[in-house]
Protein backbone atom coordinates (compact mmCIF):
# COMPACT_ATOMS: atom_id res chain seq x y z
CA UNK A 1 0.00 0.00 0.00
CA UNK A 2 0.87 3.49 -0.65
CA UNK A 3 3.22 4.40 2.16
CA UNK A 4 1.23 8.06 3.50
CA UNK A 5 2.50 8.88 6.33
CA UNK A 6 4.99 11.80 5.11
CA UNK A 7 1.74 13.43 4.62
CA UNK A 8 1.00 13.95 8.78
CA UNK A 9 0.44 17.95 9.32
CA UNK A 10 0.16 18.90 5.50
CA UNK A 11 -1.71 21.85 5.27
CA UNK A 12 -4.91 22.50 2.57
CA UNK A 13 -4.89 25.57 0.99
CA UNK A 14 -7.66 27.42 3.11
CA UNK A 15 -11.04 28.52 1.17
CA UNK A 16 -14.16 30.46 2.00
CA UNK A 17 -17.48 29.60 1.37
CA UNK A 18 -21.05 31.60 1.45
CA UNK A 19 -23.59 29.73 3.54
CA UNK A 20 -26.52 30.23 1.22
CA UNK A 21 -30.14 30.04 1.87
CA UNK A 22 -31.05 27.59 -0.92
CA UNK A 23 -28.44 25.44 0.06
CA UNK A 24 -29.40 25.19 3.49
CA UNK A 25 -33.10 23.72 2.54
CA UNK A 26 -31.94 21.78 0.25
CA UNK A 27 -29.22 20.24 2.63
CA UNK A 28 -32.09 19.57 5.13
CA UNK A 29 -34.16 18.23 2.37
CA UNK A 30 -30.90 15.89 1.72
CA UNK A 31 -30.46 14.45 5.03
CA UNK A 32 -34.33 14.18 5.83
CA UNK A 33 -34.46 16.87 8.67
CA UNK A 34 -37.92 18.36 8.68
CA UNK A 35 -37.18 20.85 11.88
CA UNK A 36 -38.66 23.72 10.19
CA UNK A 37 -35.86 26.25 11.53
CA UNK A 38 -33.71 25.18 8.25
CA UNK A 39 -36.70 25.71 5.75
CA UNK A 40 -38.62 28.57 6.48
CA UNK A 41 -36.83 32.10 7.52
CA UNK A 42 -39.73 33.13 9.33
CA UNK A 43 -39.47 30.07 11.82
CA UNK A 44 -35.87 30.30 11.99
CA UNK A 45 -36.21 34.08 13.40
CA UNK A 46 -39.38 32.76 15.74
CA UNK A 47 -37.07 30.37 17.15
CA UNK A 48 -34.13 33.67 17.36
CA UNK A 49 -31.76 33.20 14.71
CA UNK A 50 -31.04 36.21 11.71
CA UNK A 51 -31.73 33.22 9.27
CA UNK A 52 -31.80 29.90 9.00
CA UNK A 53 -29.37 27.62 10.97
CA UNK A 54 -28.05 25.12 9.35
CA UNK A 55 -28.21 21.05 10.06
CA UNK A 56 -25.36 19.73 12.04
CA UNK A 57 -23.61 17.92 9.25
CA UNK A 58 -23.74 21.04 6.81
CA UNK A 59 -20.04 20.72 7.10
CA UNK A 60 -19.93 18.41 4.59
CA UNK A 61 -21.38 21.02 1.56
CA UNK A 62 -17.88 22.76 2.29
CA UNK A 63 -16.49 20.31 -0.76
CA UNK A 64 -18.75 22.13 -2.85
CA UNK A 65 -16.08 25.34 -2.52
CA UNK A 66 -12.67 23.08 -1.53
CA UNK A 67 -9.79 23.68 -4.53
CA UNK A 68 -10.30 20.49 -7.06
CA UNK A 69 -7.86 18.27 -6.30
CA UNK A 70 -7.13 19.29 -2.86
CA UNK A 71 -7.63 15.35 -2.08
CA UNK A 72 -5.26 14.16 -4.85
CA UNK A 73 -2.60 14.75 -2.17
CA UNK A 74 -3.79 11.50 -0.80
CA UNK A 75 -3.71 9.25 -4.22
CA UNK A 76 -6.94 7.51 -2.54
CA UNK A 77 -7.94 4.43 -5.11
CA UNK A 78 -12.19 5.60 -4.65
CA UNK A 79 -13.12 2.05 -5.35
CA UNK A 80 -11.23 1.14 -2.32
CA UNK A 81 -12.60 4.20 -0.17
CA UNK A 82 -15.15 3.68 3.00
CA UNK A 83 -15.72 6.98 4.95
CA UNK A 84 -14.67 6.17 8.49
CA UNK A 85 -16.69 8.25 11.11
CA UNK A 86 -16.34 11.94 12.52
CA UNK A 87 -16.71 14.51 14.95
CA UNK A 88 -18.13 17.63 14.91
CA UNK A 89 -17.43 20.65 18.05
CA UNK A 90 -20.37 22.43 17.54
CA UNK A 91 -18.89 26.14 19.06
CA UNK A 92 -21.09 28.57 17.59
CA UNK A 93 -24.47 29.36 15.34
CA UNK A 94 -23.88 28.79 11.75
CA UNK A 95 -26.68 30.49 9.56
CA UNK A 96 -27.73 31.14 6.20
CA UNK A 97 -25.53 34.87 5.59
CA UNK A 98 -22.61 33.93 6.91
CA UNK A 99 -19.29 33.53 4.98
CA UNK A 100 -17.03 30.72 6.45
CA UNK A 101 -13.05 30.00 5.58
CA UNK A 102 -12.33 26.80 6.04
CA UNK A 103 -8.68 25.41 7.38
CA UNK A 104 -7.92 21.97 7.04
CA UNK A 105 -4.92 19.90 7.71
CA UNK A 106 -3.97 15.93 7.59
CA UNK A 107 -3.96 15.49 11.36
CA UNK A 108 -3.29 11.38 11.72
CA UNK A 109 -2.27 8.26 8.55
CA UNK A 110 -2.72 4.96 10.49
CA UNK A 111 -2.12 1.30 9.30
CA UNK A 112 -4.02 -1.25 10.34
CA UNK A 113 -5.45 -4.78 9.97
CA UNK A 114 -9.21 -4.92 10.48
CA UNK A 115 -11.91 -7.21 9.38
CA UNK A 116 -11.31 -6.66 5.87
CA UNK A 117 -7.97 -6.57 5.79
CA UNK A 118 -4.91 -3.99 5.70
CA UNK A 119 -6.14 -0.43 5.47
CA UNK A 120 -5.03 3.00 6.05
CA UNK A 121 -6.98 5.39 7.81
CA UNK A 122 -6.38 9.14 7.31
CA UNK A 123 -7.75 11.62 9.70
CA UNK A 124 -8.37 15.68 8.72
CA UNK A 125 -9.27 18.14 10.93
CA UNK A 126 -11.17 21.15 9.75
CA UNK A 127 -11.73 24.46 11.12
CA UNK A 128 -14.66 26.77 10.31
CA UNK A 129 -14.24 30.22 11.22
CA UNK A 130 -16.94 32.89 10.28
CA UNK A 131 -16.68 36.46 9.05
CA UNK A 132 -16.48 37.59 12.41
CA UNK A 133 -13.42 35.84 12.84
CA UNK A 134 -15.29 33.61 15.53
CA UNK A 135 -14.48 30.16 15.36
CA UNK A 136 -17.86 28.10 14.96
CA UNK A 137 -17.32 24.96 14.60
CA UNK A 138 -14.32 21.63 14.06
CA UNK A 139 -14.49 19.15 12.65
CA UNK A 140 -12.57 15.59 12.41
CA UNK A 141 -12.96 13.40 9.56
CA UNK A 142 -11.90 9.73 9.15
CA UNK A 143 -11.55 8.14 5.70
CA UNK A 144 -10.23 4.83 5.06
CA UNK A 145 -8.68 2.97 2.14
CA UNK A 146 -9.06 -0.65 2.11
CA UNK A 147 -6.05 -2.48 0.64
CA UNK A 148 -5.72 -3.79 -2.81
CA UNK A 149 -7.82 -7.32 -3.62
CA UNK B 1 -28.31 -10.27 20.64
CA UNK B 2 -25.91 -7.28 21.19
CA UNK B 3 -26.18 -4.54 22.99
CA UNK B 4 -27.33 -2.20 20.49
CA UNK B 5 -29.76 -4.38 19.01
CA UNK B 6 -31.48 -4.26 22.24
CA UNK B 7 -31.44 -0.77 22.69
CA UNK B 8 -33.87 -0.78 19.44
CA UNK B 9 -36.32 -3.50 20.21
CA UNK B 10 -36.46 -2.61 24.12
CA UNK B 11 -35.99 1.19 24.05
CA UNK B 12 -38.79 2.68 26.09
CA UNK B 13 -40.93 4.87 23.17
CA UNK B 14 -40.93 8.31 24.93
CA UNK B 15 -43.51 10.78 24.17
CA UNK B 16 -42.83 13.39 21.35
CA UNK B 17 -41.24 16.60 22.28
CA UNK B 18 -44.38 18.11 22.39
CA UNK B 19 -46.16 15.59 24.56
CA UNK B 20 -43.14 15.86 26.92
CA UNK B 21 -43.26 19.92 27.15
CA UNK B 22 -47.29 19.41 27.64
CA UNK B 23 -46.96 16.22 30.45
CA UNK B 24 -43.93 18.82 31.76
CA UNK B 25 -46.06 21.68 32.89
CA UNK B 26 -48.53 19.28 34.72
CA UNK B 27 -45.87 17.05 36.52
CA UNK B 28 -42.67 17.80 35.49
CA UNK B 29 -40.62 15.49 38.07
CA UNK B 30 -37.42 14.72 36.46
CA UNK B 31 -36.67 17.48 34.19
CA UNK B 32 -34.79 20.41 36.09
CA UNK B 33 -34.31 22.77 33.36
CA UNK B 34 -37.62 24.04 32.18
CA UNK B 35 -38.43 23.40 28.82
CA UNK B 36 -37.70 26.09 25.85
CA UNK B 37 -39.45 25.54 22.94
CA UNK B 38 -37.53 28.05 20.28
CA UNK B 39 -34.19 26.14 21.67
CA UNK B 40 -36.31 22.68 20.38
CA UNK B 41 -35.87 20.76 23.48
CA UNK B 42 -37.84 19.33 26.41
CA UNK B 43 -35.43 20.57 28.62
CA UNK B 44 -32.40 18.08 29.07
CA UNK B 45 -33.28 13.92 28.55
CA UNK B 46 -33.29 11.80 31.57
CA UNK B 47 -34.22 8.72 29.47
CA UNK B 48 -34.02 7.04 25.89
CA UNK B 49 -35.06 8.91 22.77
CA UNK B 50 -37.86 7.85 20.83
CA UNK B 51 -37.43 5.20 18.40
CA UNK B 52 -36.89 6.66 14.66
CA UNK B 53 -37.40 5.31 11.80
CA UNK B 54 -36.35 6.75 8.21
CA UNK B 55 -36.94 5.12 4.64
CA UNK B 56 -37.17 2.99 2.71
CA UNK B 57 -33.82 4.67 1.47
CA UNK B 58 -33.86 4.88 -2.58
CA UNK B 59 -31.01 5.25 -5.16
CA UNK B 60 -32.89 8.76 -5.57
CA UNK B 61 -32.27 10.11 -1.63
CA UNK B 62 -28.56 8.99 -2.67
CA UNK B 63 -28.42 11.13 -5.68
CA UNK B 64 -30.32 14.13 -3.64
CA UNK B 65 -27.27 14.02 -0.95
CA UNK B 66 -24.37 13.46 -3.29
CA UNK B 67 -25.94 16.63 -5.14
CA UNK B 68 -26.41 18.62 -1.43
CA UNK B 69 -23.07 17.36 0.05
CA UNK B 70 -21.31 17.59 -2.71
CA UNK B 71 -19.42 13.78 -2.55
CA UNK B 72 -19.68 12.47 -6.09
CA UNK B 73 -17.93 9.75 -5.42
CA UNK B 74 -19.52 6.95 -8.24
CA UNK B 75 -19.80 4.59 -5.82
CA UNK B 76 -23.26 5.80 -4.28
CA UNK B 77 -24.59 6.67 -7.75
CA UNK B 78 -23.14 4.39 -10.65
CA UNK B 79 -24.49 0.54 -10.47
CA UNK B 80 -21.38 -0.40 -13.06
CA UNK B 81 -18.79 1.19 -10.71
CA UNK B 82 -19.91 -0.16 -7.62
CA UNK B 83 -20.07 -3.75 -8.83
CA UNK B 84 -16.61 -3.42 -10.49
CA UNK B 85 -15.38 -2.61 -7.06
CA UNK B 86 -17.04 -5.55 -5.63
CA UNK B 87 -20.01 -4.51 -3.86
CA UNK B 88 -23.35 -5.63 -5.00
CA UNK B 89 -24.90 -2.62 -5.83
CA UNK B 90 -24.81 1.41 -4.94
CA UNK B 91 -24.82 2.21 -1.08
CA UNK B 92 -25.57 5.02 0.47
CA UNK B 93 -23.35 7.98 1.76
CA UNK B 94 -21.99 7.72 5.27
CA UNK B 95 -22.94 11.28 5.79
CA UNK B 96 -26.16 10.77 4.36
CA UNK B 97 -26.88 8.73 7.57
CA UNK B 98 -24.76 10.83 9.83
CA UNK B 99 -26.95 13.54 8.66
CA UNK B 100 -30.19 12.33 8.81
CA UNK B 101 -28.43 11.40 12.64
CA UNK B 102 -27.26 14.50 13.49
CA UNK B 103 -31.19 15.89 13.02
CA UNK B 104 -32.88 13.22 15.21
CA UNK B 105 -30.13 14.07 17.89
CA UNK B 106 -30.50 17.95 17.70
CA UNK B 107 -34.40 17.19 18.10
CA UNK B 108 -34.15 15.08 20.85
CA UNK B 109 -31.10 16.97 22.74
CA UNK B 110 -31.68 20.47 21.58
CA UNK B 111 -30.19 22.65 18.12
CA UNK B 112 -28.84 24.54 20.43
CA UNK B 113 -27.23 22.54 23.50
CA UNK B 114 -25.42 20.48 20.94
CA UNK B 115 -21.75 20.35 21.89
CA UNK B 116 -20.59 17.70 19.90
CA UNK B 117 -21.55 14.94 17.54
CA UNK B 118 -19.51 11.66 17.06
CA UNK B 119 -20.14 9.34 14.14
CA UNK B 120 -18.34 5.34 13.61
CA UNK B 121 -19.57 3.91 10.48
CA UNK B 122 -20.05 0.47 10.76
CA UNK B 123 -21.35 -1.04 7.48
CA UNK B 124 -22.92 -0.27 4.29
CA UNK B 125 -26.93 1.40 3.92
CA UNK B 126 -28.05 -0.37 0.49
CA UNK B 127 -31.50 0.93 -1.04
CA UNK B 128 -34.31 -0.57 0.36
CA UNK B 129 -33.11 -0.08 3.78
CA UNK B 130 -34.99 1.60 6.52
CA UNK B 131 -32.68 3.68 8.90
CA UNK B 132 -33.48 2.37 12.76
CA UNK B 133 -32.53 5.64 14.94
CA UNK B 134 -32.08 5.49 18.89
CA UNK B 135 -30.29 7.26 21.29
CA UNK B 136 -29.57 7.00 24.97
CA UNK B 137 -28.16 8.78 28.12
CA UNK B 138 -25.02 7.63 29.42
CA UNK B 139 -24.34 10.06 31.62
CA UNK B 140 -25.32 13.31 32.76
CA UNK B 141 -23.08 15.82 35.38
CA UNK B 142 -22.97 19.59 36.48
CA UNK B 143 -20.38 21.25 34.89
CA UNK B 144 -18.36 24.40 37.57
CA UNK B 145 -19.95 27.38 36.35
CA UNK B 146 -23.56 24.89 36.99
CA UNK B 147 -24.92 23.74 33.66
CA UNK B 148 -25.80 19.94 33.09
CA UNK B 149 -24.24 18.31 30.74
CA UNK B 150 -25.60 15.04 28.95
CA UNK B 151 -23.58 12.72 27.16
CA UNK B 152 -25.55 9.93 24.85
CA UNK B 153 -24.81 7.30 22.71
CA UNK B 154 -26.64 7.03 19.45
CA UNK B 155 -26.75 4.36 16.92
CA UNK B 156 -28.46 3.73 13.36
CA UNK B 157 -29.66 0.55 12.36
CA UNK B 158 -30.63 -0.56 8.76
CA UNK B 159 -33.74 -3.31 8.34
CA UNK B 160 -35.06 -4.26 5.33
CA UNK B 161 -37.62 -7.13 3.67
CA UNK B 162 -36.11 -10.23 4.88
CA UNK B 163 -33.42 -9.50 6.58
CA UNK B 164 -32.98 -8.35 10.82
CA UNK B 165 -31.16 -4.80 11.76
CA UNK B 166 -28.01 -4.50 11.26
CA UNK B 167 -25.60 -2.13 12.95
CA UNK B 168 -24.56 0.76 10.16
CA UNK B 169 -23.58 3.67 12.51
CA UNK B 170 -22.46 3.75 16.74
CA UNK B 171 -22.01 7.03 17.67
CA UNK B 172 -22.70 9.77 20.37
CA UNK B 173 -22.97 13.52 21.30
CA UNK B 174 -22.55 15.56 24.00
CA UNK B 175 -25.40 18.62 24.94
CA UNK B 176 -24.93 21.26 27.75
CA UNK B 177 -28.03 22.85 29.64
CA UNK B 178 -27.17 26.42 31.10
CA UNK B 179 -28.47 26.69 34.46
CA UNK B 180 -31.81 28.76 35.69
CA UNK B 181 -32.85 28.79 31.54
CA UNK B 182 -36.24 30.36 32.09
CA UNK B 183 -38.82 29.11 29.28
CA UNK B 184 -39.37 31.34 26.71
CA UNK B 185 -43.45 32.36 26.41
CA UNK B 186 -43.71 32.25 22.65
Amino acid sequence: MTDRSGLVGHEYPSYSFPVEHGKVREFALAVKNDDPVHHDVEAARAAGYPHLPVPPTFSAVTSHWAARGGLDVLGLDLKRVLAGGAEWEYLGDIVAGDVLTVRSRIADVLSKNGSRGPMTLVVTEYTFVNQREETVLRLRSTVIELGER
Amino acid sequence: MTESEAAVSTAPRNPSPEATTAAEATTAPMAPVPPDPSQGSPGYPVTAAPTRRIGPLTRTDFVRYAGAGGDFNPIHHDETFARAAGYPSVFGHGLLTAGVLGGYAAAWLGRRNLRRLTVRYVDQVWPGDTLVLTGEVLRSGGTPDGATEVEVTLTVHSEAAGRGPRLVLSGGATATYPAGRQRRET
